[in-house]
């Protein structure tokens, strides 16, 4: 359907020009989301009258009853924070990966190359296994937020490192940031390792659960701590458009067209670390959606960021919706870890792109 | 006026440019030559501000540090030696970023249409839906200059001039299209505008040149225009080569310049 609508609105765009056809799947997605939002309240381990529980929202009737007390807690306290976790942060592990493709000019970069996961993994595997001793201070003073906030500071500290690393006299080597940023990933994997090492059984069980990925701890708790940071990177994204499509053709270029590459750079690093450093502390290593979306994106509307930036965001939050109502289905009532399935469409997907791009043409 | 005063550079300890004064007039085109390694991009990269340099450019009165880069970019469009796209954007996508940076001097509508003019301009009308990295090296040159000519289509706007600085625009080129991309240049500066272009072809550089500007070694050997500068002496003493001027081959040796070609042309 997105084709033939497309067809016919290309009577009238030039040949080439793919806007068109763009704002018309950015409507799409945004539809989608929606059908998604949707889908994602309803779906669950236990049975409860969700249209009933929201219109109950509204209007705060029926508190007494408990059937409906239940439904309330069940959709509002439960399904509802989830779901906006879900679209926060598959929007902006997205957005990130998309930004971070366009700022090294390579289709295959993503949050966890460059260090920023990694980083804000070793972050949160250290509170969770030194927590009590070592930073108690830190748990006593963040209290629920201690975790989000020890992984985000994780997540800033390696990119800030690495950052500091590929910049010399106001310039960041783009091939050395990434080098580095693999480098630094073995070096917290390592030191990650020898804390699990040295966590006990429980601790390990929190840490495999976390290390996969879920949305199933999302509250509003960790929404309150984690959503205002995605929105303020996503926020500070559609500035970086047009500068990242100048950058596609090489940093001098760019200055030529009268990008401020330097600050460009900046920008889009500091929304990336917030970004993913925010959606790994909430919700864990949930891998690939950086990778799969942009790219499923460029095929159909082209690499135009003016219009993949905002459909990551869409297509981000669809895609990890999706992949939590199928963690939730396929064991119910148990439920899979998210970054499980993430991985099996991602996994394939990844060495699909590698395929393609020995064709000659880099997607 | 575009203009390099006493420009230095040094990379690695080693002198680049060794105090470089250059002019580039509006309504001129000024030619670079020299040998591989005499400074000719490094002075071009100068001039456009994207590296650091030591001594002054001006560019239409104003120092050329102190110009945002959104500034500079509205007054000068600069082509580089070799570009490489990372993403699959369409032939009128590239095209289009040149639009999006080059301010003033045109409606919306003309800015709409102007991907399709400037390709028409090069030669590759009918090319805008096809995707850039599927072109041939000639082609893709001339969709980077489309591009390039998107950013500052009119030459003057507002009574002020503006820019073409081109690194070596024919490179990749046949003959029939070197000629039209050197008279794309000639018709920019006849309009107002200033051309600095690099060449290596000094019969292609003597036929378009306003003033030619031979470097060698860092610095400048001789500038002027083509008839006064060019001499044998010069050309021995830059190219490291025994070139004389004018001079017929031997007899039998069949030769082809692209002056035979220029009747074809209102200069």
């Amino acid at each position: 359907m997105l084709e033939a609508l497309a067809q016919t609105r290309s009577m009238s765009a030039p040949r080439g020009d793919r806007a068109g056809r763009a704002r018309l799947a950015l409507g799409l997605l945004a539809g989608a989301l929606l059908v998604a939002m949707v889908a994602s309240l309803m779906v669950g381990a236990a049975d409860a009258d969700v249209p009933r529980a929201l219109f109950d929202l509204l209007g705060l009737a029926g508190r007494h009853d408990p059937a409906r007390l239940r439904d309330h807690v069940i959709v509002f306290d439960i399904r509802l924070p989830r779901m906006l976790m879900g679209v926060l942060v598959g929007a902006g592990l997205a957005v990130s990966g998309a930004v971070l493709q366009g700022l090294f000019r390579n289709p295959l970069a993503d949050p966890g190359l460059v260090g920023v996961s990694s980083g804000a993994g070793l972050g949160a595997v250290l509170f969770i296994v030194l927590g009590s001793a070592a930073l108690g201070p830190l748990a006593a003073a963040f209290g629920a937020y201690a975790l989000p906030v020890a992984a985000f500071a994780g997540g800033l500290a390696s990119t800030a490192l690495l950052y500091a690393i590929a910049t010399r006299s106001g310039r960041t080597a783009i091939a050395t940031l990434l080098l580095a940023g693999i480098a630094l990933g073995a070096l917290t994997g390592a030191l990650t390792g020898l804390l699990v090492y040295a966590a006990n059984d429980s601790q390990l069980r929190d840490l495999t659960f976390w290390g996969l990925g879920s949305l199933a701890g999302a509250d509003w708790t960790k929404l309150a701590s984690a959503g205002p940071v995605i929105v303020a990177s996503l926020a500070a994204t559609p500035f970086l458009a047009s500068g990242l499509n100048a950058m596609t053709l090489g940093e001098a270029t760019a200055h030529h067209l009268g990008v401020p590459v330097q600050r460009l750079k900046t920008i889009a690093i500091l929304s990336v670390a917030g970004a993913t450093g925010a959606a790994v502390a909430a919700s864990g290593g949930i891998g690939f959606v950086g990778i799969v979306v942009p790219h499923l994106l460029r095929l159909s509307i082209g690499p135009d960021h003016r219009y993949l930036l905002p459909g990551s965001a869409l297509l981000g939050a669809v895609f990890l919706l999706g992949a939590d109502c199928v963690s939730r289905i396929v064991v119910a009532p148990a439920e899979l870890p998210i970054g499980i399935v993430t991985a099996v469409v991602g996994g394939p997907f990844f060495l699909w792109i590698l395929l393609r791009r020995r064709g000659g043409i880099a997607w | 006026m575009l203009a390099a005063r006493d420009v230095r550079i040094v990379l690695d300890r080693r002198p680049i440019l060794d105090g470089v004064s250059i002019a580039v007039p509006p309504g001129r085109l000024t030619v670079i030559l020299g040998p591989n390694g005499s400074g000719k991009t490094t002075l071009l990269r100068a001039l456009s501000g994207e590296i650091a340099y030591s001594g002054t450019v001006i560019l239409n009165g104003r120092d050329s540090r102190t110009l945002r880069p959104w500034e500079a970019a509205a007054a000068r469009a600069v082509l580089e030696q070799a570009a490489t796209l990372a993403f699959p954007f369409t032939v009128r996508e590239v095209v289009g970023l040149g639009v999006a940076a080059g301010r003033g001097g045109l409606t919306a509508a003309q800015q709409r249409r102007l991907p399709e003019r400037a390709l028409e301009r090069v030669d590759l009308a009918g090319f805008a839906g096809r995707f850039y990295q599927e072109l041939s090296g000639g082609e893709q040159q001339r969709v980077q200059l489309a591009r390039v000519l998107c950013q500052v289509w009119r030459p003057v706007v507002a009574g002020v001039p503006r820019y073409l600085l081109l690194d070596e625009p024919v490179s990749s080129l046949d003959v029939k299209h070197q000629l039209a991309i050197m008279r794309i240049a000639r018709a920019f500066a006849d309009t107002g505008g200033g051309v600095v272009a690099i060449l290596h072809d000094l019969n292609l550089a003597a036929l378009f040149a306003d003033q030619m500007v031979f470097m060698h070694r860092g610095g400048i050997a001789a500038a002027g225009p083509p008839a006064e500068v060019l001499d044998d002496s010069l050309l021995e003493q830059v190219f490291d080569t025994p070139l004389r001027v004018g001079a017929l081959p031997t007899a039998g040796i069949p030769f082809v310049l692209p002056q035979s070609a220029a009747p074809l042309f209102p200069r």
